[in-house]
């Protein structure tokens, strides 16, 4: 972004632009052209191995029929929302206590790098063998896993923080809480919001994880379930439809607070 | 009447190469008259900043005593006096439009919310940015950026005014806009100011009264009264010749 001066300069008036911007009209292009090889790859191999899209989505609406896409979808963002609370408390605080304080730092980067590296496979099966084959433990197991992510962004964030607009603000004498709300807070916002979206890309992934070794409801369960039956049509259908929550999720929900929290940001403006 | 009164002003910084503390600042005595244009000038290092720094109430770990229109800074009291500051660098608020970073600054000093709209607007038009108030600080250029912030730190109306060095982060002929348009607003509302720099020249054409700092630790060695009248003219030569003798006073090793 050049800066604004203030001489005016004649410009020409902008070409008038097509109704869809062009950023759509390619990805909407990209996913056309990715259906059109899913086609193609089940006519070059069995449908038994890659079922084509028609069957796929005619298996997703029974399922939806049935009742038991809602049932267990429920099931799954439920412990979603749960380990994503619980892992985004426990992430930004020690996020926080990390940013703040040397000494926390010092003591627990390398604890946060471990916690990052150890894979969810084995916070799991840990889970399960201590606390039986229920709920608490699923929970458990997921928002483990996925708060170290959170931690180190809101670390990362907390150092970011510029003490000389603090200072600034208290020369005009802002009040410690409106220091805090007003100043801090705007400072580490972007950070929250990689943080929540990181833990969320951990999430899908760990709680489907956990469903088929755990437990018996859920997507990750009726996945495991479509294996044993060798129903590929079935498999098919619960990945595609888990994938259309979570595009929804990212795209409907976390671009828009995004978008409205940034919005005098210049490259999201542009 | 004494505006600003400062009195055998110590400072030590804690430090781990030295247990026992860096003397910053050793017994500075400074007297400033209501309405009075007082520049610190000196080399980095001198403390000049530290003073600044006391006198706004940002650093409270100090020795000797302060006091601006006979209220005395301390720890009890977070703000006892209202201050504008002017930073070297802008240090606005990014995600706030210039209107809403000089209502934060009203805002926190308890200015009524009935006065913020004509007090803004004044403020921003006498800077040259009436035109700026709903955009953000980064569709500004630096100087653009230094403006608002001189309009943020008179717009509270404030008892002292505390500059740092605020023009040494723009180009050359920026600053000497920024100076001019500084000493026209001056002249208008003659704020008691203490402005800090290492610039001589700029010294000399903004101030009633120059304080010459030695560094390590920082102490007054010289105090210089500027007789030229205002308003000044950047081509006079008798500002010139003065900045030349100031120069010597701050790069003389002996100091007094």
């Amino acid at each position: 972004m050049s800066a604004v001066t203030d001489t005016k300069i004649p410009v020409a008036a902008p070409p008038s632009r097509p109704r869809i911007p062009e950023s759509v009209s390619i990805r909407v292009a990209s996913m056309v052209a990715l259906l059109m090889l899913w086609q193609l790859a089940s006519f070059a191999f069995s449908e038994r191995y890659v079922p084509a899209p028609l069957p796929t989505f005619s298996a997703l609406w029974q399922l939806a029929q049935s009742g038991e896409l809602v049932k267990h979808f429920e099931v799954t963002m439920f412990r979603m929302l749960v380990s994503f609370a619980i892992a985004m408390l426990v992430g930004m605080a020690i996020g926080t206590v990390m940013g703040l304080h040397r000494r926390a730092e010092q003591a627990l980067d390398l604890v946060v790098m471990v916690g990052l590296t150890i894979p969810g496979l084995c916070y799991i099966i840990v889970s399960f063998m201590w606390l039986g084959l229920n709920e608490r433990a699923a929970i458990l197991a997921i928002a483990w896993t996925t708060f170290p992510a959170i931690a180190i962004n809101i670390w990362q964030g907390v150092k970011a923080i510029d003490q000389r607009l603090i200072d600034m603000a208290r020369t005009f004498g802002a009040s410690g809480w409106r220091r805090t709300t007003r100043v801090v807070i705007p400072q580490v916002l972007p950070y929250l919001m990689a943080a929540a979206r990181f833990g969320l890309g951990i999430i899908w992934k760990v709680t489907v994880l956990v469903e088929l070794l755990g437990r018996s409801d859920g997507i990750g369960y009726m996945l495991n379930y479509s294996f044993q039956m060798f129903n590929m049509v079935n498999v098919f259908a619960w990945t595609i439809f888990f994938t259309l929550v979570m595009l929804a999720i990212e795209l409907g929900i976390l671009k828009t607070i995004e978008r409205r929290l940034f919005l005098w940001r210049p490259e999201i403006r542009a | 009447m004494v505006g600003i009164a400062v009195q055998g002003l110590t400072k030590v910084y804690q430090s781990r190469s030295h247990p026992g503390g860096v003397l910053a600042i050793d017994g500075v005595d400074l007297a400033v008259a209501d309405h009075e244009f007082v520049c610190l000038l000196g080399p980095s290092g001198c403390g000049k900043s530290t003073i600044l720094n006391v006198l706004s109430g940002l650093d409270r770990k100090y020795g000797g005593a302060v006091s601006v229109a006979g209220r005395m800074t301390s720890r009890a009291n977070d703000h006892p006096y209202r201050v504008g500051y002017i930073f070297q660098e802008p240090r606005l608020l990014p995600w706030l439009s210039v209107r809403r970073n000089i209502e934060f600054a009203l805002e926190s000093d308890g200015i009524r919310r009935s006065e913020w709209r004509s007090r803004t607007d004044n403020w921003l038009k006498r800077v040259g940015l009436a035109d700026f108030a709903e955009g953000h600080p980064h569709e500004l250029s630096g100087g653009m950026q230094q403006r608002t912030s001189i309009a943020r730190a008179f717009a509270v109306d404030p008892e002292i005014l505390l500059m740092d060095e605020p023009f040494s982060g723009l180009d050359e002929l920026t600053a000497r806009a920024m100076r001019e348009l500084l000493l026209e607003i001056w002249l208008e509302t003659r704020k008691t100011v203490i402005f800090v720099t290492h610039n001589c020249f700029e010294a000399c054409f903004l101030a009633d009264r120059i304080v010459v700092l030695t560094p390590r630790p920082g102490k007054i060695c010289k105090e210089v009264t500027v007789e030229l009248q205002r308003p000044r003219n950047y081509d006079d030569s008798r500002l010139f010749e003065m900045s030349v003798s100031v120069t010597h006073y701050v790069t003389s090793k002996e100091g007094s």
